[in-house]
């Protein structure tokens, strides 16, 4: 028998690409849950305001799993939340919820699923850990807090790091990168979604997801310029940095936000943020044995990946 | 945890599981080895945050012979960090050769093999930020590299080595973070005045430490490592003598002796008859942006054949004191002489005051070399001065094939070329340090046997001549005295504490819980520059230090 599933905010990277993942399983009938009817998927979908209880509550029924990743504004991931977690009341489908390593905030050292949930490096971290205390109240579900998810077209931490590292900008940045980069491959973290929902035992668990011996932001960096061709690595210092967090960033920030209410559409750079520049200094392991033992997980070799990766971005692999 | 012991009431007492003393490249080596161990670990380090002319001066010594052997208190930082705020950033690793017993090397052999290190070369090129550990230019690179000297025999020489620049890396600045850690204290301007034995001279039991303000502390630990250079470890070595009546670890007389630095300078005219554009003496940079540059280095068989030390080359510019290099920017770097440090304008002065004939010629190939010195300017302001990785060194391209050839070379140990103490106290009434360096003529015969080598090779090749007057070889490799800033050999490693100050875990014979790191601990000198080998040695020491077992002490 297949497990009929819908996934919230398939419109989003991590949704397409679980979308593909789960279409290519026997046991699985995957549904695509979108927000607007723009985003057009080759698979069955349906459209609707995932933050409306009442029609979370007509689109739900009859599924047996929802796996929530809906976007990252926290205000909308918050009301999705809730929404999802009234509406799921009478038919109660396993969800499967994407929180993130964001809510273990600015903890340093090894961190498993155990470790206290801070939530205090922003409002996305915030809300993240508020959608967690939410979701504990639900027996049938499974929280995965995945690290940094890269992989073929990943806006946030492939195709954004492959932009600044073309244009010199990002590089071997010193201390400001010998944080940990706690990456996942966007297709283990697929991975995991399936292997959740095959395994009942895993109901009411929670997963952290990320490679096994993860390197610093600074190896990120260097082994990923090296795959896209992008040598010789700049070496960034800190006065660049400063200037970048404090300047470069808030301009396009603003560009940004004008450009959204202009009737046209125009291409900015990427920038980074000091909350960015904080990550890259944070000095955290994601622990991940629990995902290897439980869900079964074999993460992607990194190298590998990257070439892949490169490769999609147009460059030499 | 940062803080300054000047604030510390007199008379604190601090506990811990390791005291390291000194925090340059090898103490800050060892408490990042040591910092994810859980121990505890206070970091005593004798300067402050920036160089501090009280601090620096308490490192003032007496030179018995000026010519050959620069002041105590130059190429060496009390401060944090230690002379990593100001080094070259070369990073070269010891070829297996160095550890040998070598017949033709008095003193020779290490107690440990190449392999011991090597283990943690890559580690330790990475806390310099010198990139891979590859130093052969045909694995190092994926792209092929233009010849350094299209055509060269390399009978007796090979190009195919690297040395990699580091930034270059100030560990202070570079590990203040990770050195943050709650298990690691680290204080300032706390200068260790004393080491306690116990009453059998077995063990340390406490060290002192005074600060310029006048207050004092002490720290108990279960182990001691002194990290202060190989100046400086002879010294409070030395000074301490209350039950080892000749100071510790000196029941045979042999701190402070064997001290090497290197044998450099200088040398001859080197004429390639190949196009001079074809020549390659720059730098090639490595896809992870390090500064990486080939040199002629004497291979290992001939070393052995030969019966001499290990020797490297590198095409340099003339010598920038004489004018008649005809070079603007050369000229120009001679006029600028006062605002370079001393460590880096050495060899900007001569024994005699020049002429005026000779200034108006410096002055002229000034004048007539301004957009060659524009160029220059606008290429150390934005590669060096303003970059983050700095441009290593001053590179002119001869447009006439023409270069002198700069040397760098291993200097053997002798126990005759010492440092001791002087009856003159500093300002915490500790006895100040007098440098006895001398040289040996196994040292004169190294580079007289290379030179003559790389003569026969330039000539046999093709590619040019070399030519040098070899009766003034041995007044070349001393016109600078010995090669500042690597201290060397003083508290060397060993089996036998008749020879040797430490064994081969760098621990002090005799005493339980005291080690020593740095290159004091080097029985030979090599040729490579010491600093990637003192982070591997501490490296090497951190993970000893955590294999043993401390439990019931």
């Amino acid at each position: 028998m297949k497990h009929t599933v819908l996934v919230l905010g398939a419109g989003g990277y991590v949704g397409r690409k679980l979308m593909s993942a789960l279409a290519r399983c026997e046991d699985m009938q995957p549904t695509a849950g979108l927000h607007r009817s723009s985003a057009v998927t080759d698979y069955a979908s349906v459209c609707f305001d995932a933050t409306d209880q009442a029609e979370l509550e007509k689109h739900i029924s009859g599924f047996d799993v929802v796996v929530n990743c809906v976007g990252s504004d926290p205000t909308v991931m918050l009301h999705s939340t809730y929404a999802l977690l009234r509406a799921a009341q009478a038919s109660t489908p396993l969800i499967v919820h994407f929180s993130s390593m964001a809510v273990y905030g600015s903890s340093c050292g090894l961190v498993d699923e155990k470790a206290p949930l801070r939530g205090d490096t922003g409002a996305y971290a915030n809300a993240k850990v508020e959608t967690e205390r939410f979701m504990a109240s639900y027996a049938r579900r499974v929280v995965l807090r995945p690290g940094c998810i890269y992989g073929p077209g990943s806006p946030a931490w492939s195709s954004r790091i492959a932009r600044l590292l073309q244009a010199r900008r990002l590089g071997d940045l010193g201390a400001a990168g010998d944080g940990i980069a706690n990456l996942v491959h966007v297709d283990d973290v697929a991975a995991a979604v399936i292997a959740a929902i095959r395994q009942p035992q895993c109901e009411g668990e929670v997963f952290n997801l990320a490679m096994k011996n993860p390197p610093t932001w600074n190896d990120y960096f260097i082994c990923f310029a090296k795959a896209l061709g992008a040598v010789p690595v700049r070496r960034i210092g800190e006065r660049t940095l400063k200037a970048e967090s404090r300047i470069v960033a808030p301009f396009l920030k603003v560009c940004e936000i004008i450009g959204r209410k202009l009737p046209f559409s125009f291409d900015l750079p990427p920038f980074f943020s000091s909350a960015l520049l904080s990550l890259f200094r944070q000095d955290i392991t994601l622990v991940s044995d629990k995902a290897e033992r439980a869900l079964g997980l074999q993460w992607r070799n990194l190298e590998e990946s990257l070439r892949e990766v490169a490769a999609f971005e147009g460059r030499p692999g | 945890m940062i803080s300054d012991a000047r604030t510390l009431p007199d008379g604190t007492v601090i506990q811990a599981d390791f005291c390291i003393v000194g925090a340059g490249a090898a103490g800050i080596s060892l408490a990042l080895g040591l910092s994810r161990s859980g121990y505890r670990i206070v970091l005593l380090e004798a300067g402050g945050e920036k160089e501090e002319a009280e601090a620096q001066a308490l490192y003032e010594g007496r030179v018995v012979n000026p010519a050959l052997h620069s002041p105590a208190d130059s190429y060496r930082q009390r401060r944090f960090g230690g002379t990593t705020t100001i080094w070259g950033g070369r990073c070269v690793p010891f070829d297996p050769l160095d550890f040998e017993a070598r017949p033709y090397v008095p003193h020779s052999g290490w107690p440990i093999g190449y392999e011991e290190i090597a283990r943690y070369y890559p580690q330790a090129n990475r806390l310099c930020e010198a990139g891979v550990f590859d130093y052969h230019s045909e694995t190092a690179f994926t792209r092929p590299l233009k010849p350094m000297i299209p055509g060269f025999d390399q009978r007796h020489f090979t190009t195919d080595t690297l040395e990699r620049f580091s930034c270059p890396t100030d560990f202070h600045v570079r590990y203040h973070e990770k050195l943050s850690a709650p298990n690691i204290q680290i204080l300032l301007h706390a200068n260790l005045t004393r080491i306690a034995l116990s009453a059998d001279g077995n063990r340390v039991t406490e060290v002192e430490a005074r600060t310029l303000s006048g207050n004092s502390l002490s720290v108990k630990a279960t182990c001691f490592v002194l990290c202060a250079g190989g100046l400086e470890t002879v010294r409070l070595l030395l000074a301490n003598r209350d039950v080892h009546g000749q100071g510790i670890g000196n029941l045979h007389d042999v701190v402070g002796r064997y001290y090497m630095c290197h044998i450099a300078g200088t040398m001859g005219g080197l004429r390639f008859s190949i196009p001079p554009e074809s020549i390659w003496n720059g730098y090639d940079i490595s896809d992870e942006g390090i500064y990486c540059r080939r040199r002629l280095a004497l291979r290992p068989e001939v070393q052995r054949h030969e019966h001499v030390g290990s020797f490297v080359a590198r095409l340099h510019h003339p010598r920038i004191t004489d004018p008649s290099h005809g070079n603007g920017i050369l000229s120009a770097l001679y006029c600028a002489k006062p605002f370079i440090s001393y460590e880096y304008a050495k060899r900007l002065f001569e024994d005699e005051p020049l002429s005026w004939q000779d200034w108006y010629r410096h002055l002229k190939n000034v004048a007539l070399g301004v957009p060659d010195i524009m160029g220059f300017a606008w290429h150390m302001l934005r590669d060096r001065k303003l970059a983050a990785r700095k441009f290593p060194s001053v590179i002119i391209k001869s447009r006439a094939g023409l270069y002198s050839l700069d040397f760098h070379a291993e200097q053997m140990p002798d126990p005759m070329s010492r440092v001791g103490l002087t009856h003159e106290k500093d300002r915490l009434g500790m006895q100040k340090i007098e440098i006895d360096w001398r040289y040996m003529s196994q040292d004169v015969h190294t580079v007289k046997r290379s030179l003559a080598l790389l003569k026969q090779d330039i000539a046999e090749s093709g590619v040019g001549s070399f030519d040098y007057d070899p009766q003034s070889v041995e007044k070349e490799m001393i016109r600078y005295g010995a090669y500042g800033g690597h201290h060397i050999g003083t508290v060397r490693m060993g089996t036998s504490p008749r020879t040797s100050v430490t064994n081969s875990d760098c621990r002090v014979h005799g005493v339980a819980n005291l080690y020593l790191a740095g290159s004091g601990v080097f029985p030979t000198s090599s040729q490579a520059n010491p600093t990637l080998t003192i982070v591997a040695l501490s490296l090497r020491l951190a993970d000893h230090l955590q294999s043993l077992d401390f439990s019931g002490t």
